[in-house]
């Protein structure tokens, strides 16, 4: 039976059983609720017809939006699981690791300070700076200490600024602060010192190659920047790349390019990838 | 050049602006306006700090080149139960999740696979990992098992979880949780972004997506808000060996995925976007723009040919 006719048997049945309830008060009731009881069985069955029917269309789409929901509320009960566990907890296994990590990841967060360019960036993930807007570019063909970032170790080293009992962590930090402890554990006690001087290194792409350079001094990096680029692009454009700072120093070149026209370019770039790789060359001379 | 102040009319000295090297590669946070008041000003870096914080947090944990990560050590327990962090369980659970869905064309016991096809060097010191694994035949997803009430990660045979792709998104939601309170904002992961409110412009940000043959060149641009936007490219990563293969293998045939040069994903959270793109990777453009339409999210698929293949939505995500 099409679903057609059911409706239209539902339709039929309902009136016939009201009218039948509301014209003969006497035997009606019984006589009317069962006429009702019919068509709402009729209903019933041209709705479940309906939904098979619908089924056979749509059935990618149902399927996936009851998947994709289940995913992406997955994924936010990850994050918010993660989140809420703060940095106490989700710390306890690896925690034990600590101390033999300790010099690890101290070189980790030098060598992360170091790899960017700007200034007071070692460790910056617990006590970040607001960076000038303004900051120029690498300079592309010399290697100097910026004026600024004579400043990073001394910021690196000012753990009470980021003080995990901060009182004006936004309403929603379950653990105010926690993932900052874990940011801040290295910087009490600097244990990887490098030696003195200017280290080369160089990083390779699929364009070429990109030298960069690291200063140490005082057995800590205080600059880091890009010598020179054997690659079809010039060293501006790359540091302009490599800063990664949403394109906002672009120079001119890039400026007349559609790149220019947004904030930010989704996939990684291979430029920076050169840079890290040169960093890390240059540091693994630095290191004793 | 004339051109630049108009572009960006109104940029403002005050957005707080920082980039830093972790996770082997570098992740920039953008928080737009309203540092002028100090106050607000104190927060926001308080706030981007736990936010860098996240990232270096997720990465120790979920690591798998360096031998005492928690993963690794996961990885050196075979057949007994480990409980491990929420982090370490959370991103598995989603990790194996996201294998069920696209069955198995996103896997995470592609670790040992990958170390054998030489990616296997840590970037931030440039040393090699290499695993010993007895040899136990071809592994899936299907061979690790959760235990939601203990949170234990049991692993049914010798393998290595690689959880690149949803660690890093991971630790891109989070630090976007942290930021939550500031509206507009912008994580820029390596080219894995996550895009809150508004851009410096006030309108939704524009976001450009990488030429896969041309890295100087967009291939598209959206318009973008509270939206996470990955891109995985065959671009990346070379495998060391001159066999051209890129960092993405087909977890059913152990070798690189061919069929696509980019794929982005626009989805709600970076974790979800990052595991699709891997996943629509290996799956080819039709089947893995059938994968992001089941799923509701949209995407954008280049083949090698440059062939563009989009959802309808692509450029009406935010």
């Amino acid at each position: 039976m099409s679903k057609e006719t059911l409706f239209s048997l539902t339709i039929i049945l309902t009136i016939v059983g009201i009218s039948v309830t509301a014209g003969h008060p006497e035997w009606g009731v019984f006589t009317g609720a069962a006429i009702l009881l019919l068509a709402a069985g009729t209903a019933a069955g041209a709705v479940k017809a309906r939904s098979q029917y619908e089924n056979r269309i749509v059935e990618r789409p149902a399927a996936g939006q009851k998947i994709s929901s289940s995913l992406v509320t997955l994924s936010s009960a990850a994050i918010f699981a993660v989140y809420a566990a703060g940095y106490h907890r989700t710390g306890s296994a690896a925690d034990k690791f600590a101390a033999q990590d300790a010099r690890r990841r101290t070189a980790a967060a030098i060598v992360a300070g170091a790899v960017t360019p700007q200034a007071a960036l070692p460790q910056i993930a617990a006590t970040p700076a607001v960076r000038p807007s303004s900051t120029p570019l690498a300079p592309p063909r010399k290697a100097r200490p910026r004026v600024s970032s004579g400043e990073a170790p001394r910021v690196a080293q000012a753990p009470a600024e980021d003080s995990p009992a901060a009182p004006s962590a936004p309403p929603d930090a379950t653990p105010p602060g926690a993932p900052a402890i874990e940011a801040a554990a290295p910087q009490p006690q600097p244990p990887v010192r490098y030696k003195d001087g200017t280290y080369l290194g160089w990083g390779r792409s699929r364009h070429g190659d990109i030298q960069a350079s690291v200063v140490i001094e005082a057995g800590r990096i205080v600059s880091s920047a890009i010598v020179q680029c054997l690659t079809r692009y010039s060293c501006s454009w790359i540091a302009s790349r490599v800063k990664g700072v949403g394109y906002y120093n672009l120079p001119e070149e890039v400026v007349a390019r559609q790149s220019a026209n947004v904030d930010y370019v989704s996939g990684a770039t291979e430029s920076s990838d050169a840079f890290y790789g040169a960093i890390t060359s240059a540091l693994s001379q630095a290191s004793e | 050049m004339a051109r630049l102040p108009a572009l960006f009319p109104k940029r403002v000295s005050d957005d707080y602006l920082h980039t830093v090297s972790l996770m082997g590669t570098f992740v920039t946070i953008h928080v737009v306006g309203r540092g002028a008041d100090p106050q607000q000003a104190t927060h926001r870096e308080e706030a981007a700090g736990r936010a860098f914080g996240w990232f270096r947090r997720i990465e120790e944990c979920c690591t798998r080149f360096e031998p005492q990560s928690e993963l690794m050590r996961l990885t050196a327990q075979v057949g007994v139960p480990v409980p491990v962090s929420a982090v370490l369980y959370e991103a598995v659970q989603f990790a194996l999740a996201v294998a069920e869905e696209s069955d198995g064309a996103f896997d995470p016991t592609v670790g040992h696979a990958m170390e054998t096809r030489g990616f296997n060097r840590e970037y931030s010191t440039g040393r090699t990992v290499r695993t010993d694994l007895e040899p136990g035949g071809s592994v899936s997803y299907r061979d690790v098992r959760l235990d939601p009430a203990r949170k234990t990660i049991a692993l049914l045979r010798p393998l290595v979880l690689d959880l690149g792709a949803v660690a890093k998104g991971l630790a891109i939601d989070l630090a976007a949780r942290e930021l939550q309170p500031f509206g507009n904002f912008a994580i820029d992961a390596g080219g894995d972004l996550y895009l809150g409110g508004c851009g410096p412009s006030g309108e939704p940000w524009s976001i450009g997506i990488r030429h896969p043959r041309r890295d100087n060149e967009l291939i598209d641009s959206l318009r973008v808000s509270n939206r996470a936007v990955c891109t995985s490219g065959d671009y990346e990563k070379q495998a060391p060996g001159g066999d051209h293969g890129h960092h993405i293998l087909d977890p059913r045939t152990g070798v690189s995925a061919r069929s696509v040069a980019s794929v982005t994903v626009v989805a709600p959270t970076a974790m979800l976007a990052d595991a699709l793109a891997t996943a629509a990777f290996v799956l080819g453009p039709a089947e893995g723009i059938r994968l992001f339409e089941r799923l509701g999210v949209e995407g954008l698929i280049v083949s090698p040919a440059l062939e563009q293949y989009a959802t309808r939505g692509i450029h009406g995500a935010c």
